[in-house]
């Protein structure tokens, strides 16, 4: 079992704050001297397993003993009231939770059979590889939306030519749903979309530096109800290439749009959360094993 | 923990009450149904025609409301279950009054005058008492949740179906007259009505298994017989 604390050397971000592409990381994505993640042609989906993992704030056991599985090429929905630790697991995915000071990962999460808390694993290629979508659709305000698609690649990558950005940029923005409404101002804020089309533009930035893992943090939840079925449709297009996990509170989400789902929960205040049930999400919402499952799909959870 | 939904759960509560009910309506129109036949009551089977609106009118109701429930309050899991045993039941309750809509049509076909074959009229009548002792017990298991209560449907399902056997052979060997073969031939139309209904009350029992485990199985396959399934 590997304890990892908070990294010094990662530059101090705000929590829910995408990475600023002002780091020192512009060059070929780094590889570790265990060949992680190298010899990535393109994005392919990968397997994720989280064996033993505990998540602390200091103190404070946030999350306890999760042994789970998330599939490649499917959607796994994670849900469970709030405090139960869901958001903490998909953070420790990509390597985010240790960003916050004082927390700690305890445990090992492995992609594709790769240990991403390892010794020596960088995690800043951790969360190249494994993308985030937040809640609040946060676009870089004063970045146009061309600007904003190809954001990651100018942190990620080494330099394109103009014609190989636009390539990406147009091919992330089509993969997003949001090419044809945006096209014709690709020059235009980023702030001046709407929610849903913002959260779209989240997703094209994403999925720009072709990530195997995408994690999204209750990404409809500042949405209406047709940009959130427009982003639930685009999950089903997204998990032909990427593994997806999603934390939702809208428990129809989940069982609208995910394939697995996981249930944690917290037997009282104060404890940490654990995974309750995983399994597919047709029996989570139909015949759960556990009775803490049932009451909390059926909503009689108080 | 604390229950929240109150209002829901109560609403669903009701449901399954006003849908069992229906289950005492068929048994009511059994007993109408049984004398009738007894006594070669042609107005009383007449009243259980009429009556049968009053299934009619309740299959209506419950399946109103369930499709309210479905579309207001998005039941999952066990809920879900439940709901879906209900539709199930309560068609089953609709064919059940339609049987005996069925045996009360062709009560006048069989005449005013004495039965042609007492024995035959006596087993028909236990084949009734027998059906309506099933209806409770489906009730009772499902309101209960009981399976094995449930699953005991088809052991007293099976005297009634021994009953039907015994009815058809006596209807072959009624005679040559062709009013005693009429006869004949409109009872063994009674007997299978009952037999149908004693299937029905089955067929409730398969639902309450299936709202207790989540696994739909006939508990006896028609198509593929052989001891009862699990």
């Amino acid at each position: 079992m590997i304890e990892t604390t908070a990294n010094p050397e990662a530059p101090a971000r705000r929590e829910g704050e995408q990475p600023a592409p002002d780091t020192d990381h512009v060059d070929e994505p780094q590889r570790t001297a265990r060949g992680w993640g190298a010899g990535k042609a393109a994005a392919a989906a990968k397997r994720v397993d989280l064996r033993g993992v505990n998540l602390f704030y200091g103190d404070f056991h946030a999350v306890a003993d999760v042994d789970m599985t998330i599939e490649p090429n499917k959607v796994t929905a994670l849900i469970g009231s709030s405090g139960c630790g869901k958001t903490t697991v998909l953070r420790s995915i990509n390597r985010m939770h240790e960003l916050t000071p004082g927390a700690r990962a305890a445990g090992e999460i492995e992609i594709d059979g790769e240990n991403i808390y390892a010794p020596g694993v960088d995690p800043v290629v951790v969360r190249r590889l494994v993308g985030m979508v937040f809640q609040n659709p946060n676009p870089f305000p004063t970045m146009s939306i061309y600007e904003n698609a190809a954001a990651g690649l100018a942190l990620n990558s080494a330099k394109l030519s103009k014609s190989e950005l636009d390539e990406v940029v147009e091919r992330s923005l089509r993969g997003a749903h949001l090419w044809d409404e945006v096209k014709d101002r690709l020059d235009k804020q980023g702030s001046g979309l709407s929610g849903g089309q913002q959260q779209r533009l989240c997703i094209a930035r994403a999925i720009a530096v072709e990530p195997e893992v995408l994690l999204m943090d209750e990404p409809c939840s500042a949405l209406d109800p047709v940009a959130t079925l427009a982003i639930e449709d685009l999950l089903q297009e997204l998990k032909a290439t990427y593994t997806i996990a999603i934390v939702t509170h809208n428990m129809q989400q989940a069982s609208r749009a995910s394939d697995h789902t996981a249930f944690f929960n917290l037997e009282r205040s104060g404890d940490p959360g654990r995974l309750i049930e995983i399994g597919e999400t047709t029996k989570i919402f139909s015949n759960p094993d556990k009775q803490a499952t049932e009451d909390y799909v059926s909503g009689r959870f108080g | 923990m604390t229950t929240t939904r109150q209002g829901y759960v109560e609403e669903l509560e009701e449901l399954e009450k006003r849908a069992l009910g229906g289950l005492d309506l068929v048994t009511e129109t059994l007993t109408r149904t049984l004398e009738a036949i007894e006594h070669s009551d042609v107005e009383l089977a007449e009243m259980v025609i009429a009556d049968d609106d009053r299934i009619d009118g309740r299959y209506l109701e419950v399946h109103q409301s369930i499709l309210t429930l479905l579309a207001t309050q998005q039941p999952v899991a066990t809920d879900l279950r439940l709901i879906s045993a209900l539709l199930h039941v309560m068609k089953s309750i609709e064919r059940m009054g339609d049987q005996c809509v069925n045996i009360a049509k062709v009560i006048p076909l069989a005449g005013n005058e004495p039965p042609r074959d007492e024995e035959m009229i006596t087993d028909i009548v236990t084949m009734g008492q027998q059906a309506k002792s099933l209806v409770a017990q489906a009730k009772t298991g499902f309101a209960t949740r009981d399976v094995e209560l449930s699953r005991d449907l088809v052991r007293q399902d099976d005297v009634i179906d021994n009953l039907n056997r015994r009815c058809f052979a006596r209807a072959i060997e009624i005679g040559d007259d062709v009013d005693d073969r009429e006869w004949g031939i409109t009872m063994m139309l009674v007997a299978r009505a009952l037999e149908r209904i004693g299937d029905n009350a089955v067929d409730i029992g398969e639902q309450t298994a299936f709202v207790v485990t989540g696994l739909f199985r006939e508990f006896e396959d028609a198509s593929h017989p052989g001891p009862a399934v699990g």
